[in-house]
């Protein structure tokens, strides 16, 4: 790509994206992080002069799923554009170099950006029995992490188990899995969690850091609190229904058909912080909640120890069933109970000898 | 477990009942019961809780009918019956237990503590912990025809000496008559006077009326020791021969307990109901009084008092008879504190007069009569029973009180208008 002009803009343009639905989609950025509507302005005046940053991203313990998830489409969106403006200069999943070429291109990459290039780092890193579990080119996630670290502005830790560890912290947690957070106390580290994160979560916080050169406002767990700062359930479509009482009870009932809340079946909804109800996914097509499915929590911390993605967060108590039930147990009992004192009670009386004055003087 | 104590398990087993059950379970331990029984009151002792006495009886209750109680029993946490026990709680069940009920009258729960009462003596008996006093005049009653071993020819005696100095004839076996009286043994040897005011009454009043040779003996020391089949032996004494002479009515004498015997506890015992009424004296003579047929003459001017026998008020219901026939003979009649059904009793009811073991105890429990009567300072004390006429008198003799007492019915003859 030499000699053509790194700007984000003409990298656009480059790939035939117009100026006016360039602006459009920093305004939509600008209002999705609830900035000012002036700010989706000098968001696109300083998208469209910011120079390619420099991003190292390292892939630990995960599966790749975040990498899909921000990288593929099925059409190039401006997300996916957007991605492709930065200067990716580390990625093992994408890049074309392999063994020592890899491993040396991230060292030039550090030393060219030194304290300005991006740490973006999926999966989580195993620390038990030396961290052997993970290795990449013979160095394990942790050491590479910490060297990596050393001279990047920021870290972004995308997906859950970057965030709060995931799938591999799940119990046992057989390697020992962490954070990334654990292990960077030095840097400022923003956790876009969810397995996967919403690709423009992913962007909007790159967005934020290329427009403004800082990162987003964040909430106690370190997310950006634009897209984490309300529940599924507060912007879930089904609502209302939760709000009438109307709850679908099986997976195929009048209920599930008529499309009312799944919170009786297991949805995690009003516990998990996420925007996938208001900005979906696949393009803004649908999310679980959607296509039937309740809410599995995956942007929470340990959603995969949550107890069963299918057991109701809390059941109300239906005291007058248990009573009934109660009664009936109690009046079986009392009935068994009844007749076995009655029998021994006529035993006794046959057993009775009749007193005469002698037994009583004794 | 000794051969008694297994009966006396079974027994107890065969006399809880629905009742007891719902007394057991609905008792919420309030402690009412305690402030009104005088063995409690006079000694401060809290063993002499009414419902505190039961407890043999409600472990049996809690073992044998209840699951915790099962459950207790089978791991060990809840001890069965022992002897020893049975001895350690006579005193409580016999010797300050005068059956006076008023427990059962203040329970909040409506507990009949007394008849529970009535019930552990059933077992407490059968085990051989009854008192001795009280299981001799039992025996005397079943062997020779009454507690205090009067016989017949003792009875015939006290007639020939009522005919001298009446003048009227005393109905012995009269077949058909209207009444057939009855007489405590107490009231053929210590009261004579009772027989005597019955046949001027009778008289005056033109009713026929007998004694019956076979079943003159109106007390029942099977009720007091609490031994059904004793009671109903001596219950069916008077039954067969008031049914055998055709009699209307039987009249239960001065005496508190014959008459709930006879009354309340007979037709269950025997199991069927009678051919015939059952009325205490005084409820004779009120009806007599307020059919116009018992008329006197003169109104005492000594300030008298009632004394309401326990088994009067409180188990029978006699309350007004006593104080209408009152009126008819005194114009300074007053009552002691807690007159009719809360009166207090004389301490020796329930068999407590003929337990030797019990006297220094039921010596403190007069107390509470003693202080009863100092509050109203009588010049002389009326009552409708026998047992306590004597232990009245015992208890004004021990704190020297100079308070003659008398039965209500003799002092209705001596106001008799002589024709």
């Amino acid at each position: 790509m030499s000699g053509e002009s790194s700007l984000l803009i003409d990298n656009l343009a480059r790939h035939g994206v117009s100026r006016r639905a360039f602006i459009k989609y920093c305004a939509t950025l600008a209002s999705l992080m609830a900035l000012p509507p002036t700010a989706g302005r000098a968001f696109a005046e300083a998208l469209a002069k910011a120079s390619r940053p420099s991003v190292i991203w390292l892939s630990f313990q995960e599966c790749t799923g975040c990498t899909e998830s921000i990288s593929r489409s099925h059409t190039p969106t401006l997300e996916g554009l957007i991605f492709d403006s930065i200067s990716l200069d580390y990625h093992h999943t994408l890049m074309a170099a392999a063994g020592e070429a890899a491993e040396a291109a991230r060292a030039a990459a550090m030393q060219a950006n030194w304290g300005k290039y991006l740490l973006v780092v999926d999966g989580s890193v195993p620390m038990k029995d030396g961290g052997v579990y993970s290795t990449i080119a013979g160095i394990s996630n942790h050491d590479m992490l910490m060297d990596t670290v050393k001279g990047a502005a920021a870290v972004v830790a995308v997906g859950t188990c970057a965030a709060f560890g995931g799938l591999p912290k799940a119990q046992p947690n057989p390697t020992g899995a962490v954070a990334i957070s654990e292990l960077v106390k030095d840097k400022p580290v923003v956790n876009i969690s969810g397995c996967p994160p919403i690709p423009v979560v992913m962007t909007g916080v790159l967005a934020h850091y290329l427009a403004f050169g800082t990162l987003p406002e964040l909430d106690k767990l370190g997310r950006p609190l634009a897209f984490y700062g309300e529940t599924i359930h507060d912007r879930c479509y089904r609502r209302p229904f939760y709000d009438q009482g109307k709850f679908a009870k099986t997976f195929d009932d009048e209920g599930a058909r008529k499309g009312w809340c799944l919170f009786e079946l297991g949805c995690k909804g009003p516990v998990t912080y996420n925007v996938c109800a208001t900005a979906k996914w696949n393009d803004g097509t649908s999310f679980p909640i959607e296509s039937g499915h309740g809410c599995l929590g995956c942007s929470e911390p340990g959603f995969w120890d949550a107890g069963g993605f299918y057991r109701a967060l809390s059941m109300p108590a239906e005291p007058l069933k248990v009573a009934a039930k109660a009664v009936a147990i109690g009046a079986g009992v009392g009935v068994a109970v009844a007749f076995a004192n009655r029998a021994k009670k006529s035993v006794a009386r046959t057993d009775h000898q009749t007193a005469t004055p002698a037994d009583l003087e004794k | 477990m000794s051969a008694s104590l297994s009966r006396a398990v079974n027994v107890l087993k065969e006399v809880i009942d629905a009742p007891i059950a719902s007394y057991f379970a609905s008792c919420v331990h309030c402690g009412l019961c305690a402030e009104a029984c005088l063995f409690y009151t006079e000694t401060g002792e809290p063993k002499y809780t009414p419902i505190h006495k039961l407890e043999p009886l409600r472990r049996v209750y809690l073992q044998e009918y209840t699951l915790i109680g099962r459950l207790l029993k089978w791991v060990g946490l809840s001890k069965p019956l022992s002897d020893a026990e049975l001895a350690q709680w006579q005193p409580l069940v016999y010797d300050s237990c005068t059956m006076c009920g008023r427990c059962s009258m203040v329970c909040p729960v409506g507990n009949d503590i007394v008849y529970m009462i009535r019930k552990l003596r059933e077992g407490m008996a059968i085990a051989g912990h009854a008192p001795a006093g009280v299981a001799a005049a039992t025996r005397r009653t079943i062997e020779i025809g009454s507690p205090m071993g009067v016989k017949l020819s003792a009875l015939k005696a006290q007639i020939g000496h009522i005919e001298a100095v009446t003048g009227l004839p005393v109905p012995l076996d009269q077949e058909g008559a209207e009444y057939m009286v009855l007489l405590s043994s107490m009231e053929i040897i210590n009261f004579p006077e009772y027989l005597s005011a019955i046949t001027r009454i009778m008289k005056q009043a033109g009713k026929t009326w007998t004694l019956c040779s076979t079943a003159f003996e109106a007390t029942n020391s099977g009720i007091q020791i609490g031994v059904s089949d004793l009671a109903r032996v001596i219950v069916l004494r008077i039954v067969e021969a008031a049914e055998r002479l055709k009699v209307q009515t039987v009249i239960s004498p001065e005496c508190g307990h014959a008459f709930t015997a006879l009354r309340w506890e007979g037709p269950n015992l025997i199991g069927r109901p009678y051919g015939f009424k059952v009325k205490h004296i005084l409820e004779v003579l009120d009806e007599l009084r307020a059919q116009g047929l018992l008329k006197t003459q003169g109104f005492g001017d000594k300030r008298l008092t009632f004394h309401d026998p326990c088994q009067l008020v409180r188990r029978g219901g006699v309350i007004e008879q006593p104080r209408n026939l009152m009126r008819m003979i005194s114009s300074n009649f007053v009552e002691t504190a807690d007159p009719g059904k809360y009166n207090w009793c004389c301490g020796g009811g329930g068999g407590v007069s003929a337990n030797d073991d019990a006297e220094a105890i039921r010596l403190i429990a007069f107390k509470r009569k003693k202080t009863q009567l100092d509050a109203v300072k009588p010049d002389q004390l009326v009552t409708a029973c026998a047992n306590c006429r004597i232990v009245l008198e015992e208890g004004l003799e021990h704190y020297q009180m100079n308070l003659p007492v008398v039965g209500l019915t003799e002092m209705i003859a001596d106001h008799l208008v002589s024709d």
